[in-house]
């Protein structure tokens, strides 16, 4: 009872293999997935990917993209994954006080700033 | 007849200088064969995209985002010139520059503000000397370009779009068609004119599933977010075939040279032989016009 979880990056196929449960962090809360689901796209935010696997859980760090569920494979497209363990908890909070620091006087440069800034809080709470 | 001993050592020369394209030359392979790889594996990504943005349209959806329009009056445009770092790579980086030139001259007669950006050494020096500036310089890309740099350009780029600071994006690279032929050509990433690749998007289109999908939170939102990822797939696409034809290009020219250093080689020993056989000649006469005279 698994299904298959692929996470593609545009540099190589990160990930594949069978897990019990998937976890997706989605552009507005976590989606859980297992066997069974009903075909759906979603978008992702910026956040964990939550793996139950046989050989225990695992969890990587996701930077916005989609996700696509049909007959019990799940592909996740994204950036960026990295595994949480090799997430840097100083970093990540730089890079959150750079993104708070971005000029936000029009609308274009306000959105801007908003996926910036949540990108950095996703990647400062994985890091935790 | 020219000097053996000046020969020999031209020879000599030669034949190191063949050493060393050889040894380019499979480097040249190895690094072609690796970047070949992440090529392939890029496009398991893009077909991915495709496939959803051809599920969106399915879902009925009118395909309709910012990045996709054509503005009316275009006042600045950017042109990235994708160029390699390293010479030696036969006609590489000339062609591209004999691509991007005209195209930088008819820009700049039709739009006010023309910014080039370039990457690559070659490609920025090159510039410089026909007498054009590059605003942005991108130096760290070489067999293997990594998708953050690229992420980081095209969101910059995106940035730039969005907030009105240039209406046009054109992208000069090799493309890389097979390992027989490269070409340089023009592409305009900005606006995007399609989605989808359109030789993907029959591909994609032609198997039917008939599943039901659903949208998570809505197709819109989907949309927003497939259109800029896309633009950015398409430029790092674009920096990988760069990459792929640039070590292809420099495959094909140590290949070249080596084989021409073998034929000079061949060419000079010929030469040396008969010169030194004719300088033994000489002396084995002198020899016998010597003891001649004594004899007489």
């Amino acid at each position: 009872m698994s299904i298959r979880c692929v996470v593609v990056t545009p540099e190589r196929t990160e990930l594949d293999r069978e897990a019990d449960f998937v976890a997706l962090p989605m552009f507005d809360g976590e989606l859980g997935v297992q066997r069974g689901r009903a075909p759906m796209i979603g978008r992702l935010g910026y956040g964990v990917l939550r793996l139950q696997t046989v050989s225990g859980p695992e969890r990587y760090f996701v930077d916005g993209g989609f996700a696509q569920v049909e007959d019990d494979v799940v592909n996740v497209l994204t950036g960026r994954a990295i595994p949480v363990d090799l997430l840097d908890n100083d970093e990540a909070t730089k890079t959150l006080a750079e993104a708070l620091d971005m000029p936000s006087s029009t609308p274009e440069q306000a959105q801007i700033k908003d996926a910036a800034v949540r990108r950095a809080r996703g990647q400062l709470r994985a890091s935790r | 007849m020219a000097n053996a001993r000046a020969l020999d050592k031209r020879r000599k020369s030669i034949r190191n200088i063949r050493k060393i394209t050889r040894t380019m030359e499979l480097i040249a392979t190895a690094r072609y064969k690796k970047a070949m790889d992440r090529a392939a594996a890029a496009t398991a990504y893009t077909e991915q995209i495709t496939k959803i943005v051809s599920r969106l349209a399915d879902a009925g959806l009118d395909v309709q985002h910012p990045l996709l329009e054509q503005r009316e009056k275009i006042n600045t445009t950017r042109v990235l010139v994708l160029a390699s770092n390293r010479g030696l790579c036969g006609g590489y980086n000339a062609s591209i520059l004999r691509t991007a030139l005209p195209r930088i001259k008819s820009l700049r007669e039709s739009i006010p503000n023309v910014i080039i950006d370039a990457s690559g050494k070659r490609g920025v020096n090159g510039l410089k000397f026909r007498g054009i500036d590059t605003e942005q310089q991108f130096l760290q890309f070489e067999d293997q370009p990594a998708y953050d740099d690229v992420e980081k350009i095209a969101e910059g780029y995106l940035a730039e779009y969005i907030t009105g600071k240039i209406d046009r994006l054109d992208v000069v690279y090799t493309k890389f068609i097979s390992t027989s032929k490269q070409e340089a050509v023009i592409e305009t990433l900005l606006p995007l004119g399609s989605l989808a690749d359109e030789s993907d998007s029959e591909s994609a289109g032609s198997d039917d599933t008939n599943a039901e999908y659903e949208f998570l939170p809505s197709a819109e939102s989907i949309l927003e977010e497939v259109v800029p990822t896309s633009f950015k797939v398409k430029l790092f696409k674009c920096f990988l075939d760069a990459a792929v034809s640039e070590q292809v290009a420099r495959m094909i020219a140590m290949k070249g040279a080596t084989e021409s250093a073998g034929d000079m080689i061949k060419q000079l020993s010929m030469t040396y032989n008969r010169a030194r056989q004719s300088q033994i000649t000489g002396e084995i006469m002198e020899i016998i016009g010597g003891v001649e005279a004594l004899e007489g």
